[in-house]
């Protein structure tokens, strides 16, 4: 079938049914996952499957439905049900779709030799890789190793002319392991994922990481409830930063429902912060020629040494706020709706080592693990579970366990005094490591 | 896949809508065979064609089974869904999505392989009939039984059936929800509202002879009002979901999810910052149960006791937990939303104590993992979609009554917090540390509940946890969740009104 004359004449038959305005919205998927648990396959998933959903516009009212039974039959009985639906919503005048035939050139988004890779090699690789994270004294149990691999086609057309698609795929190699000591009992778990087979971390590196994430946190200590330095490694900083993105997100903003809604060109953190978000990045996990809904991608500074620069827009809420869309329409797929969000976020890398940042802090936590919702993007508060070490007189003391950090976003954000250099660009939220001068700690 | 999370989430809209579309599909035209053999509505569960299905079905399991393999199954699936969504009083999208399709899973040994596709013949099936049975290259091999049609007792009853309520129906109700959500304050600025609806109709059978089918129905709604007086901001939330008819809504009215939802927003605006460290917790009874479901519940789901790794692992017949506690998971209860008839491999749903008076007595299983452990089927084994392949899940699970009355738990608790509502949470099913984030809090000064405090998190590890309950209530109330593991399960979580002694609680002073 060819799914891109499908796509665009689906567009008409939305049009002939009824719809003012019409979108398709096509999508192709290849999946395997093989997981292994003590040397012996667990699991070996594999499917294909595709699907399609209709946003149409009647008298300025959305409708949206879905399938994935390609009969006309079914298709048309679909559209008509978004036509249906789309009268009963109300008007808006922001239901607009984009027209921008453009798309950005992006390299290293499909590597068709990952289709090529025999079964077995596969196979032996999620084996490999769980023997390598078993092999330290300290790991005394699996809880499984995997690889998996993806590839996904989205072809997307409208009534205003606009039809495009791409192809990606990605494959990736994760571990989970469980050190224990006595009663003691705590897991690690590594994982690595790219666009292409080549790019993948071997698999010592990814099983060294599992296993020291298990073994280095046994013999905790508590430590008191007190005010502290926390110095975030780049595993968390996702963790805490996201409720930021979360702010930045347009539409919320105009419902009010943002704790940065009144905060453009204004500072709201620490000099050193600088987020960037790169719809554009050759071989980027989220990296896509156009976003959700077929405006080109780009990168956009969204705070900028504190500033904060722009929030982030789909087509409709950016109409609704007088402005360009940024090219952040996300979907999940073909059953939702275009919705905000993010592509490759990455933090300006600072000046400091990871060491040096370590050994300037009198005392503080090393937070390795953290969680809970992050920073509340509606009104700024911040709580969360942590994990990690503990810090006296630059040198790492002891692991810490079961305790809580809490603090309020204005404050923490531009408490941040140190940022590291030590970033991995592969990762979609990438963040080296960073240090707040203060925060409120729960113990003991 | 770095360390696997558990979680019940905060729904906030757009990852609700993620949650409940995902891999959703509907029907339309649907070729013969599909038809015949999930349109169990139009044609009863004794319509015609029946005999064709159960051969198609068995040609099927033997294909499956042709390379060897100990067991086999059939499952497909049909959702119709329904997602109307209004902010801000406007009704921004109605979302229609039609899902089908079928999986065939082989398992050998330990071993599991599974194929699924989303168009239905004879075909596709056999095909992943073939791709799912190469994981069954070596090892033992049975025959198949022949499938014949079997009965399951069921606890789901329907008066207003969803295929007969109107669009501007489900519109009605959602306006007014709104109506009552804005008349509540002039502080609450703006109601989210949500309502899903879905069919799901399923055929199972496997090599051991079954052949079910049924169609349940499932009613989401979930109101947010978000407050602001200028100076604080309070995104609330209650929610409201059945296996049922859209009956439910005769029973609560959309205007009184409404008012809970407003009136959470409203007294949270004046939160103070909550304190740090480790108090005693007395948790309201309902929703709070999702810290069982976290913290009990998923340690107890058999996969992870089956690979030796759970935190529950070799504790059978131990005493676990304080005296006064007994956890069940109950798949029974009528019309809630965690209530399975039977389960997605077809084991009937049941009542399981999991711990009585504080002893293990019991773990969740599949009929993978009761194969390996050597117990009983629970009837536990779900799945999201015909997209995955299913795993022990928990259905209604709660923290059973005790004798205590509420209002003495809170008056002989000197100092602490008292939770109202916790947003979710999320467990580590290997070393049971849990984190749970309050949405409503207070604290308790000298026996009285007073001023509420920011949603702080509350730390701690399961087996600790259940040895510190020390008190727990007679008023036994649900709550329905969104559970993660991996895929999305509707459960319902429940408790009486309990105290914790020690918690670490995650406040910004000291």
């Amino acid at each position: 079938m060819n799914y891109k004359e499908l796509t665009v004449q689906l567009v008409d038959k939305c049009l002939k049914y009824g719809a003012d305005e019409a979108e398709v919205y096509l999508q192709s998927n290849r999946n395997l996952s093989i997981q292994v648990l003590n040397n012996e396959i667990e699991t070996i998933e594999e499917a294909s499957s595709h699907g399609v959903g209709f946003r149409v516009f009647v008298d300025n009212k959305m409708g949206f439905s879905h399938c994935n039974d390609f009969s006309n039959k079914a298709l048309e009985g679909t559209i008509k049900r978004a036509i249906a639906f789309a009268k009963l919503t109300s008007p808006d005048e922001n239901n607009i779709l984009p027209d921008d035939k453009g798309i950005t050139t992006i390299e290293g988004l499909y590597d068709p030799s990952i289709a090529g890779i025999t079964m077995e090699e596969k196979i032996n690789m999620a084996l490999r890789l769980e023997k390598l994270a078993m092999s330290d004294h300290r790991i005394t149990k699996s809880s499984g190793s995997g690889f998996s691999e993806s590839e996904t086609e989205v072809f997307i057309a409208n009534s205003r002319g606009l039809a495009k698609s791409y192809k990606s795929g990605g494959c990736g190699i994760g571990v989970s392991v469980v050190a224990e000591k006595g009663d003691q009992k705590n897991t690690g778990g590594e994982y690595c994922s790219r666009r292409q087979f080549s790019d993948l971390k071997t698999l010592e590196e990814v099983a060294a990481k599992a296993s020291k994430d298990a073994y280095e946190m046994l013999d905790p200590e508590m430590v008191r409830t007190q005010k502290a330095t926390v110095i975030f490694d780049p595993d968390v900083g996702r963790s805490l930063l996201g409720g930021v993105i979360g702010a930045l997100n347009g539409e919320r903003v105009l419902q009010g429902a943002s704790f940065l809604k009144d905060s453009i060109d204004k500072q709201i953190a620490s000099e050193l912060l600088t987020i960037i978000d790169d719809g554009t990045k050759e071989k980027g996990m989220a990296s896509a020629p156009f976003d959700g809904e077929g405006v080109p991608t780009g990168k956009n500074t969204l705070i900028e040494e504190g500033v904060l620069k722009t929030f982030i827009y789909n087509t409709y809420a950016a109409k609704r706020a007088g402005t360009k869309s940024t090219g952040n329409a996300s979907r999940r797929g073909f059953t939702s709706l275009p919705d905000i969000g993010t592509h490759n976020v990455y933090l300006q890398q600072g000046k400091h080592t990871r060491n040096e940042i370590i050994a300037s802090t009198e005392k503080g936590l090393l937070l390795k693990g953290l969680t809970g919702y992050g920073i509340n993007s509606v009104n700024g508060n911040f709580s969360g579970g942590a994990s990690g070490f503990w810090i006296e007189n630059g040198k790492i003391v002891h692991p810490v366990k079961g305790i809580t950090i809490a603090g309020r976003a204005s404050d923490i954000l531009n408490d941040i005094d140190m940022m590291g250099t030590d970033i991995d660009m592969n990762d979609t939220f990438a963040s080296p490591t960073f240090r707040v001068r203060e925060m409120q700690i729960g113990g003991r | 896949m770095n360390e696997k999370k558990y979680f019940v989430r905060d729904i906030p809209r757009r990852k609700f809508l993620e949650l409940s579309m995902k891999g959703g599909l509907i029907v339309a035209a649907t070729p013969a065979l599909l038809s015949q053999l999930i349109s169990c509505k139009q044609q009863g569960l004794s319509g015609i064609g029946l005999d064709l299905d159960k051969e198609t079905l068995n040609k099927v399991l033997a294909e499956a089974l042709s390379k060897g393999g100990d067991f086999a199954e059939v499952y497909l699936e049909n959702r119709t869904s329904r997602n109307i969504v209004m902010e801000e009083s406007k009704f921004k999208s109605g979302l229609y999505g039609i899902s089908q399709g079928a999986g065939v899973r082989v398992i050998s040994g330990n071993k599991t392989g599974y194929a699924f596709t989303d168009d239905i013949n004879m075909e596709n099936l056999l095909r992943a009939a073939q791709v799912a049975s190469n994981v069954a290259r070596e090892g033992g091999s049975v025959t198949p039984v022949n499938v014949s049609v079997q009965t399951r007792d069921s606890f789901v009853t329907i008066q207003q059936p969803l295929e007969n309520i109107s669009d501007p129906k489900r519109i009605e109700i959602m306006q007014r929800a709104d109506q009552a959500a804005m008349d509540y304050d002039e502080r609450i600025k703006m109601a989210m509202i949500s309502y899903y609806d879905e069919i799901r109709g399923r055929v199972i059978a496997n090599s051991e002879g079954t052949y079910l089918r049924d169609e349940l129905p499932l009613l989401f709604f979930i109101v947010q009002t978000m407050s602001d007086n200028g100076k604080a901001r309070h995104l609330s939330r209650e929610r409201l979901s059945r296996h049922s008819g859209f009956e439910m809504f005769d029973e609560v009215s959309p205007e009184e999810v409404s008012r809970r939802a407003a009136r959470e927003a409203i007294d949270m605006l004046d939160a103070e910052e909550a304190p740090a460290g480790m108090m005693d917790v007395v948790m309201q009874n309902g929703w709070g149960g999702v810290l069982v479901h976290e913290a009990v519940g998923h340690p107890l789901e058999a996969d992870n006791i089956a690979k030796g790794v759970g935190a529950f692992t070799g504790k059978l017949g131990q005493k676990v937990a304080s005296d006064v506690f007994t956890m069940v998971d109950d798949g029974t209860i009528p019309n809630a939303r965690g209530t399975i008839n039977f389960d997605d491999e077809g084991s009937q749903a049941q009542r399981n104590v999991l711990i009585e008076n504080g002893v293990l007595k019991g773990y969740m299983t599949d009929i993978l993992s009761a194969k390996q452990l050597g117990m009983k089927r629970s009837g536990n084994g779900r799945r999201e979609s015909f997209r995955y392949i299913p795993i022990p899940r928990m259905t209604n699970t709660f923290i059973d009554n005790g004798d205590s009355e509420p209002a003495d738990i809170l008056s002989s608790t000197k100092t602490g917090i008292y939770v109202q509502s916790l947003s979710g949470g999320s467990v580590n099913p290997v070393t049971g540390v849990f984190n749970f984030t309050c949405r409503e809090a207070y604290l308790i000064e000298n026996g009285i509940k007073t001023k509420p405090v920011k949603g702080a998190t509350l730390v701690g590890s399961c087996l600790d946890v259940i040895s510190n309950i020390d008190a727990v209530g007679n008023d036994l109330d649900f709550g329905p969740g969104i559970c993660g593991k991996g895929q999305a399960a509707e459960v319902d979580a429940g408790q009486p009104t309990v105290r914790i002694r020690g918690i670490n609680v995650g406040g910004s002073k000291a």
